[in-house]
């Protein structure tokens, strides 16, 4: 077998194994499935093309995202703003302040339904793209902080800063639609205002 | 024996330990602490299930296996040979 069929039989073997992963990934990202086929092709396309570039022995999973993340934020040509956040401890305590407030909205019951899950979704989408994408790596396609630092290209305190900053974020959006869709109405039986004499 | 938590403490803790990302002596020590905690336990449950909903929300291709031909097809172009 020479170098080049070598070679092509690790990239199947470390990075096409991914490929369901970068999928769901790209999926996550576009939320349109035809970019998604595009942005999944052009990733191992420039995988395949950097493979002499990836060092042997390391994870190729963070090494795609990375591709996919780069090269979907350049198709997009968005912005990279900065962004502020609070230390990762205050947004902890301030997310713990929230949990009365879910409670009173009949949140916490209805996190599993499909009214909430799309409002999740809707959530993230509208999170500023910095959080957006932490938020995604981390609790959505469940990398570890140290993955989506090396992803993101950012220390893992910022990974934490963010993505706590994005959690207390997107509990607060999901709290306004409880609260506008009457949730917690709902989960404690028929609303009987106004039918008291 | 170690001195149990403070509940501030645990708060401030809490994501990094439903994220797994803490030395095993400190989730350890959160573990316990949530064990016999009344005020962190409804607290904590809540964070689950918010983080277990934002995992639903990963959506899967409706035909991986055209999507994985298409890559294939792609890279075959540019030389690559296995099949």
């Amino acid at each position: 077998m020479n170098t080049r069929a070598r070679d092509d039989e690790r990239f199947e073997r470390e990075a096409l194994v991914w490929l369901p992963d970068v999928t769901r990934f790209a999926l996550s990202l576009t939320r349109d499935e035809s970019e998604a086929d595009d942005l999944v092709q052009d990733t191992f396309l420039i995988a395949y093309e950097k493979w002499d570039q990836f060092v042997p022995g390391s994870q190729a999973r963070p090494w795609l995202f990375t591709i996919c993340r780069n090269r979907f934020y350049r198709t997009e040509e968005r912005g990279r703003r900065q962004v502020q956040a609070d230390t990762p401890e205050l947004e902890s305590l301030a997310a713990a302040a929230i949990h009365a407030s879910a409670q009173q909205a009949g949140l916490e019951q209805s996190f599993e339904s499909a009214e909430v899950v799309r409002a999740v979704e809707a959530a993230i989408a509208e999170l500023p793209d910095a959080f957006r994408e932490v938020a995604l790596l981390v609790d959505v396609h469940e990398h570890s902080y140290e993955e989506a630092s090396e992803v993101l290209g950012v220390p893992i305190g910022t990974v934490r800063s963010r993505l706590f900053r994005a959690r207390r974020l997107l509990q607060e959006k999901l709290l306004v639609h409880a609260r506008d869709a009457g949730i917690g109405q709902r989960a404690t039986g028929p609303d009987t205002r106004g039918t008291s004499r | 024996m170690k001195p149990m938590l403070d509940c501030d403490s645990v708060m401030r803790q809490l994501w990094d330990f439903l994220d797994g990302e803490l030395t095993e002596d400190r989730m350890e020590a959160i573990r316990e602490h949530l064990k016999v905690c009344k005020r962190c336990q409804p607290h904590a449950k809540f964070e689950e299930s918010f983080l277990g909903a934002l995992v639903t929300v990963r959506r899967e291709h409706s035909d991986p296996a055209a999507i994985a031909k298409t890559v294939r097809d792609a890279l075959k172009g540019r030389g690559y040979s296995v099949s």
